[in-house]
C-alpha cells in the first residue's frame, strides 16, 4: 500500500513550475474574466477553490483545430495531414465530474472499430490529476449521476484535499512517474491526514431507472412543454464536459488553398441536421432538446454502457432560460409513460 | 443496461490503415452523364501510370468525397477493381460544382464508410430490388454483386421508377445489360411517358401491386424518395413481405463517417457505422426520426 504523501498548499506554484519543466499543465484558472483550464504560466490566476465554468475537454478536443491543409489549382490539387500530436501535457486538478467526461469522451473517439487520431494522440500524451471534492458548487450534483466527488478511480493521479495541504497517490505508471518526480525535487513529505467528508449537495436527483423510463417517452408531450423556453443557444453543450459532436469545415486561406477544420457543434442549431433539399428530420425546437436530453440520458447509455451527463452543473449554471436537466430527469421520472 | 439492438457491423479494414478523418488523393478518370441532372464518376488512384480503385467497397457501402476548396459529401459506392463509382444527383453547392468538373480533375476521398447489405445471409434466396430515382443507386452496387455472383441467387427481378424517361439513370444497365442476364427480370415505369416510350406509365408503388412479386423465400432491397418508400411498405407488406425481409438504406447529414461527429444518430445508433442498410424489422425499433 503506497502511503499518501503531500505538499502545502502554499507551495502550489513550486509544484507546478516544476511540472511545467517536462510538460504543459493545465490548470484551473481565471483567463480574462473567464474560468477555464488553461497551461500554466508564472503569474497564472489559479482557481483551485470551484470547478471552472468552462469544461477542460478543450485540452483533448480543442473548439477548433486543423485536420488538414489543401489545395487547389484548376484540375489539380493535395492534401497534406497536420500532425494532430502534442507535447506532454498534465490536466491539473480535475474533479470528478470531468473525470468521468473524459471516460465518456475515450468511448466515443476511442471506441467502436475507429480512432480518432486528433483526439487519441492528445488523451495518449496527457496525465490526468484528479482532486477531490470537499464542498460541492450550488449547481453540481455528480453524486445523483453516479460519479464520487471523493475520487475517481480513472486518473493517474488522485490529490485530496487536506485543508492545508494536499495529498496526492499515484494510480498508473504516467502518475507515478510524476510524484517520484516530485518526491525528487523534495516537494512531497508523508502524511496521515485523510480527505474530509464532502459536504451534503445542495442539488440532488434520482436517476435511477431514467434511461428505461425514456425508453417509453420518446413521444411523450413532455418535450413540448420542455422545449418552449430553450433559445437554441448551444451554451450548454459548449461548456458541456461530454458533448462531442462536431463539425467538419473547410477555411479558405485564398483562392487556392486553405485548411480542413474539425470544431465543436451542437444538436440545438437548426442546420445541424439540414440536408440538401431542405427534410430536417429535427425541424423545431422539440426535437432538438428531446434530442439532447435523449443523447445524454438514454441514447448514450444504450450504446456505450454509461450516463453522458456527468452532474458537473455547467449547463445549470449558465443556461438563460434556467432549462435544467436535473428539472428534466425529475418530470421525465414523474411523468406516465406514453408506452 | 439496455441491451443494444442494432448490431455495428461496418467493415474496418481499409480504413483503420489511415487516419480515417483524411482524404486520399484521387483522380476522375470518367464521367457519365446520366440524366440531366445525374452522373456517374468513376474515381481511381493512379500509381506507377495504373489506375485502381482508392479502396473496395462492399455493396451499400459509402464514400466520401470532397473536392478541395468547396467541400465535402457522402455518397452510396458501386465497386469495381479500376475504379469507383458514384453517382451524384445536382442538388446544391458541392454537387454543382461536381457536374462543372471534368476527367483529371483531382479530388479527396475516404472511406470505405458504413455496414453495406450483408449478402451471405441473403444466399439461396430470390432477390426483389426496388428502386426510385437515384435510389437506383445503392441498388446497382448489390446488383451488380448478384449479377458477379449469378449462382448464389435465385430469382432476381428489379422494378425500377423514375420521374420520366429521361430522368431514368444506368439506362445501359436497365436495358442492356441486366436484361441478358439469366433469370432477372427488369421491369420499369416512368410517372410520365413521352411519344418514345413504350413501357410503363404510372407510380412505383401501384407497377408494384400489378406486377404482385411473390415473397416466397424473397429479400426485397428498397431504395428511394421517402415518399416512395413509404407507399411502397404498405404494399409490400399487403403482398406478405415481413419486415426482416424488407431492407433499405437510410440518409442522414454526415460529416465523420465514423460514428464521432454525432451528426447522423437516430436514437442511438449512428447511420453511418451501423447502417446505412438497415432492414425494416430493425427501423421499427429505432425512433422514428429520420
Ligand atoms: C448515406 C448517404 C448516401 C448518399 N448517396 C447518394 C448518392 O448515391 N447519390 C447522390 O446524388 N446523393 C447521395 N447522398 C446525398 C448527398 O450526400 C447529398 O445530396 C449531398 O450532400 C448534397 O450536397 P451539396 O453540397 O451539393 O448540397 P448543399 O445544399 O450545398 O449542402 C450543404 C451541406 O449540407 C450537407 N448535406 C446536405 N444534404 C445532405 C445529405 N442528404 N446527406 C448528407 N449531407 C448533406 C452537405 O454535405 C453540405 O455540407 C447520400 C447521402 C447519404 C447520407
Ligand atoms: S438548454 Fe439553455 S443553454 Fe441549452 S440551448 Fe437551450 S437555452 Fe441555450
Ligand atoms: S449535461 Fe450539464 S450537468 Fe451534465 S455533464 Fe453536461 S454540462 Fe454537466
Ligand atoms: S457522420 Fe459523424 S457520426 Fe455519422
Amino acid at each position: 500500500m503506497q502511503r499518501l504523501k503531500a505538499f502545502p498548499k502554499a507551495k502550489l506554484t513550486a509544484v507546478l513550475e516544476m511540472m511545467i519543466q517536462k510538460a504543459t499543465v493545465w490548470v484551473p484558472s481565471m483567463i480574462a474574466g473567464v474560468s477555464r483550464f488553461a497551461p500554466y504560466r508564472p503569474g497564472t490566476d489559479i482557481q483551485m477553490g470551484t470547478n471552472t465554468a468552462i469544461s477542460p475537454k478543450e485540452a483533448l478536443f480543442p473548439s477548433t483545430e486543423k485536420i488538414y491543409k489543401f489545395s487547389a489549382y484548376g484540375i489539380d490539387g493535395d492534401f497534406e495531414p497536420v500532425d494532430p500530436s502534442v507535447g506532454p501535457q498534465i490536466l491539473f486538478g480535475l474533479r470528478s465530474c470531468d473525470m468521468q467526461g473524459i471516460l465518456c469522451l475515450d468511448d466515443v473517439f476511442l471506441t467502436r472499430g475507429y480512432v480518432d487520431d486528433f483526439y487519441g494522440s492528445k488523451r495518449e500524451a496527457t496525465t490526468l490529476i484528479t482532486l477531490g471534492c470537499v464542498t460541492p458548487g450550488a449547481d453540481c450534483f455528480c453524486a445523483s449521476m453516479g460519479v464520487n466527488p471523493a475520487e475517481h478511480d480513472a486518473s493517474d493521479a488522485q490529490m485530496y484535499d487536506l485543508g492545508d495541504a494536499y495529498g496526492i497517490i499515484a494510480r498508473s505508471v504516467k502518475g507515478e512517474a510524476l510524484v517520484k518526480d516530485l518526491m525528487a525535487a523534495g516537494l512531497l513529505s508523508d502524511t496521515d491526514k485523510s480527505q474530509g467528508p464532502t459536504a451534503d449537495f445542495v442539488l440532488k436527483v434520482d436517476s435511477e431507472g431514467i434511461t428505461e423510463k425514456l425508453q417509453q417517452m420518446f413521444d411523450h408531450p413532455l418535450w413540448d412543454e420542455l422545449s418552449r423556453k430553450c433559445l437554441n443557444c448551444g451554451t450548454c453543450a459548449y461548456l458541456c464536459p461530454t458533448c462531442h459532436c462536431f463539425d467538419i469545415a473547410e477555411k479558405k486561406r485564398n483562392q487556392h488553398c486553405g485548411v480542413k477544420i474539425k470544431c465543436w457543434d451542437t444538436c440545438m442549431f437548426s442546420e445541424y441536421a439540414l440536408m440538401a433539399g431542405g427534410h430536417n428530420p429535427r425541424p423545431s425546437k422539440k426535437e432538438r432538446v428531446r434530442q439532447r436530453f435523449m443523447h445524454k440520458l438514454r441514447y448514450f447509455p444504450e450504446r456505450y454502457g454509461k450516463l453522458q451527463c456527468t452532474g458537473c452543473g455547467r449547463c445549470i449554471a449558465k443556461c438563460p432560460v434556467n432549462l435544467e436537466i436535473t428539472d428534466v430527469i425529475k418530470l421525465a421520472g414523474e411523468a406516465k409513460s406514453d408506452g | 443496461m439496455v441491451e443494444q439492438k442494432i448490431n455495428p457491423v461496418a467493415t474496418l479494414s481499409d480504413v483503420k490503415r489511415i487516419n480515417p478523418l483524411i482524404p486520399m488523393k484521387a483522380k476522375v478518370t470518367r464521367i457519365i452523364d446520366e440524366t440531366a441532372d445525374v452522373k456517374t464518376f468513376c474515381i481511381a488512384k493512379e500509381e506507377a501510370g495504373r489506375f485502381t480503385a482508392p479502396f473496395r467497397t462492399a455493396p451499400g457501402q459509402l464514400a466520401m468525397l470532397s473536392l478541395p476548396g468547396v467541400g465535402e459529401a457522402m455518397f452510396s459506392a458501386t465497386d469495381a477493381p479500376e475504379h469507383l463509382q458514384l453517382s451524384i444527383k445536382k442538388v446544391g453547392v458541392l454537387t454543382d460544382a461536381l457536374h462543372e468538373i471534368c476527367p483529371g480533375q483531382t479530388v479527396g476521398v475516404r472511406g470505405p464508410y458504413g455496414n453495406g447489405f450483408p449478402m451471405d445471409e441473403y444466399k439461396g434466396k430470390n432477390i426483389l430490388f426496388i428502386g426510385g430515382g437515384i435510389g437506383l443507386a445503392p441498388v446497382r452496387s448489390v446488383v451488380r454483386y448478384c449479377v458477379d455472383h449469378r449462382d448464389d441467387f435465385g430469382q432476381l427481378h428489379l422494378i425500377y421508377g423514375s420521374r420520366s424517361p429521361a430522368d431514368l439513370v444506368f439506362k445501359y444497365d436497365l436495358f442492356d445489360t441486366w436484361p441478358a442476364v439469366r433469370d432477372f427480370k427488369v421491369s420499369v415505369t416512368v410517372d410520365r411517358g413521352d411519344d418514345q416510350w413504350k413501357g410503363n406509365v404510372g407510380f412505383v408503388p401501384a407497377f408494384i401491386e400489378q406486377l404482385r412479386p411473390d415473397p416466397e423465400n424473397t429479400v426485397c432491397i428498397l431504395c428511394g424518395p421517402p415518399i416512395m418508400i413509404k407507399f411502397t411498405l404498405g404494399i409490400l407488406d399487403k403482398l406478405g413481405f415481413t419486415p426482416e425481409n424488407v431492407i433499405t438504406t437510410l440518409e442522414m447529414r454526415m460529416k465523420c463517417g465514423i460514428g464521432k461527429c454525432g451528426r447522423c444518430n437516430i436514437g442511438s445508433c449512428f447511420v453511418c457505422l451501423d447502417g446505412p442498410v438497415f432492414s425494416l424489422a430493425q427501423l421499427k425499433t429505432m425512433p422514428n426520426e429520420y
